[in-house]
C-alpha cells in the first residue's frame, strides 16, 4: 500500500513539476508546490503505516485552549 | 493576472445557494438548540445574510479585487501575504471537513463496507476535474444541478406529508434562550460566513451592480430552504430526536413508507458538497497562484485537492471526534477568517474611499490632483 501511494505522488508530482517547468514559473510557486504534496505523501505513508501523527485539527483546539478561547 | 472568465448573477445566485446546502443538506448547525433551532435558524440567518452582505461591499468597494489582492493592498505586501496563505489553509480545510462529512455520511448510510478514502478519492477525481475546467464551467454546472435540490427536498417533503406531527414545535423556548444563541452563533459561521471564500470568485461577476442583491437573496432563501428542512424533519421525527440524531434528514427519509428515497439525499450532498468543495479548491489555488505570481491557477489544483483529502483522513479519527470539534472548536477557530479580517478590510477601505483625492507633483514640481485608486 505504502508503495502505490509513494508512486502515485511521484506520478502526479513528476507530471505537474514539468508543467511548472515548461511554463517557466517562479521557484516559489515550485516550492509550495513540493510542500503541499510533501507533507500530503508524508501523512499518507504514515496513515497507511498505521502510525496517525497529531492532526492540525488538534494543534487548533491546543492553541484555543492556550489563549482561553476553548475550555 | 485576472482570468477574462466572468458569471452571470444567476450563475453566483446558484453558486451561493450550492454552496449554503452543501453540508447543511446533512448536518444542521442549530440543531443543538433543539426543537427551538428554528429561532436559532431565523437569528443565524439574519447574522448571515449581514456579514454576507458585508462581504459583497467590500468586494465593490475593490472592484476587480480578489481577497489576496484586497489583503495586500490594504495591509501591506508582507501582512497581506502572510494572511493570504492563512486563508489558503482555511480554505483547504473547509474543503476537506466537506470531503469528510461527505465521506462519513456515505460509508455510514449507502457504502457500508467501501473504505472513506476510496469514496472521497473518487469524489476528488471528479472535481479536480471541474475546477480544472474552470469557473464558467462551475456556474453553467450550477445551473444545471443546484435547481435539483429544491425538487429533491420538496419530493422528500410531501412523501412525507401524511406523518406529520404538529405540535412537536411546542414549548418554544423550554431550555431558555442560550441554546438559541448558540445555535444562531453556530449557523452564523457555518455555512454564511464560510461564503468568504467567494471573494475570490466575486471579481468574476459581470453585472457588478447586482452582487449585493444576488449575495442577499440566496442567503434569504436559502434560510427559507433550511427552515423548511427543519420543520419537515421537527414534525416528523420530534424534538427529541432532533437533538440527538448525526444526519437528521436520512432518518427522517427513512420513514417514507414504501419506497427509498435515499438516492435522492445522496443527490444533494453530491451536488450541493462538490460545488462547496469546488469553491473552496478553485479559491485556495487561485489564491497561491496570486501569491506566487503564477499565470494559472491549475497548475495548483492538483496539490490543494490531494492535501484536502489527506488532510479530510487525517484531521479526525472517527466521525465523533469531528462533530465534537466542529461543535467545540470550528465557531471560534473560523472568526478571524470570516469576521474579524473581512471587517478590518471593509473598515480600511471604506478609510481609503473616504479619503480627498491624493495630489501628486509632476516632474516640474507643480502639484497634479490625482485620483486615488480604490
Amino acid at each position: 500500500m505504502v508503495i502505490v501511494i509513494i508512486v502515485v505522488f511521484l506520478i502526479i508530482i513528476a507530471y505537474d513539476v514539468q508543467g511548472f517547468i515548461r511554463k517557466k514559473e517562479r521557484a516559489s510557486a515550485v516550492i509550495i508546490y513540493l510542500v503541499l504534496m510533501g507533507i500530503s505523501l508524508v501523512v499518507s505513508v504514515l496513515l497507511a503505516s498505521g502510525k496517525r501523527p497529531s492532526s492540525p485539527a488538534q494543534w487548533i483546539e491546543a492553541a484555543l485552549k492556550m489563549v482561553g478561547v476553548v475550555k | 493576472m485576472m482570468e477574462k472568465t466572468q458569471i452571470s448573477w444567476i450563475q453566483l445566485f446558484l453558486l451561493l445557494s450550492g454552496f449554503h446546502i452543501g453540508s447543511t443538506v446533512l448536518l444542521s448547525p442549530s440543531a443543538g438548540a433543539g426543537r427551538d433551532a428554528w429561532l436559532a435558524m431565523i437569528l443565524g440567518g439574519a447574522g448571515g445574510t449581514l456579514l454576507m452582505w458585508s462581504y459583497a461591499v467590500l468586494s465593490m468597494l475593490n472592484p476587480s479585487k480578489t481577497l489576496v489582492e484586497i489583503l495586500r493592498d490594504r495591509l501591506g505586501k508582507i501582512a497581506g501575504t502572510i494572511l493570504s496563505f492563512l486563508y489558503v489553509w482555511y480554505f483547504i480545510h473547509l474543503a476537506s471537513l466537506v470531503f469528510r462529512d461527505f465521506g462519513e455520511f456515505l460509508c455510514t448510510t449507502t457504502y457500508l463496507e467501501t473504505p472513506m478514502v476510496v469514496v472521497i478519492g473518487l469524489f476528488a477525481v471528479v472535481l479536480l476535474y471541474t475546477v480544472n475546467s474552470g469557473i464558467e464551467v462551475l456556474g453553467r454546472l450550477s445551473e444545471l444541478l443546484v435547481p435539483v435540490i429544491p425538487v429533491a427536498i420538496s419530493i422528500i417533503s410531501f412523501s412525507l406529508f401524511t406523518i406529520n406531527d404538529f405540535t412537536a414545535v411546542l414549548p418554544i423556548l423550554e431550555n431558555g434562550l442560550m441554546p438559541v444563541l448558540k445555535g444562531a452563533f453556530g449557523a452564523i459561521t457555518f455555512p454564511y460566513g464560510e461564503t468568504v471564500a467567494f471573494l475570490m470568485l466575486f471579481p468574476h461577476l459581470n453585472r457588478k451592480d447586482k452582487l449585493k442583491k444576488t449575495v442577499v437573496i440566496s442567503a434569504v432563501l436559502s434560510t427559507l430552504l433550511g427552515l423548511l428542512v427543519f420543520f419537515r424533519d421537527l414534525f416528523v421525527i420530534g424534538g427529541d430526536l432532533i437533538g440527538r440524531s448525526t444526519f437528521i434528514p436520512h432518518l427522517t427519509s427513512l420513514l417514507i413508507p414504501e419506497f427509498n428515497v435515499e438516492p435522492l439525499l445522496d443527490i444533494n450532498l453530491l451536488i450541493g458538497g462538490g460545488i462547496k468543495i469546488s469553491v473552496c479548491v478553485y479559491a485556495a489555488a487561485k489564491a497561491l497562484c496570486q501569491i506566487t505570481g503564477v499565470q494559472d491557477y491549475r497548475g495548483f489544483t492538483r496539490a490543494v485537492l490531494t492535501f484536502a483529502v489527506v488532510l479530510a483522513i487525517w484531521a479526525y479519527d472517527s466521525v465523533l471526534e469531528l462533530f465534537a470539534w466542529t461543535q467545540k472548536v470550528y465557531g471560534f477557530y473560523v472568526i478571524p477568517f470570516q469576521v474579524l479580517i473581512p471587517l478590518l478590510l471593509l473598515l480600511l477601505s471604506l478609510i481609503r474611499k473616504g479619503k480627498p483625492q491624493g495630489e501628486v507633483p509632476d516632474k516640474e514640481g507643480n502639484n497634479n490632483a490625482e485620483a486615488v485608486n480604490a
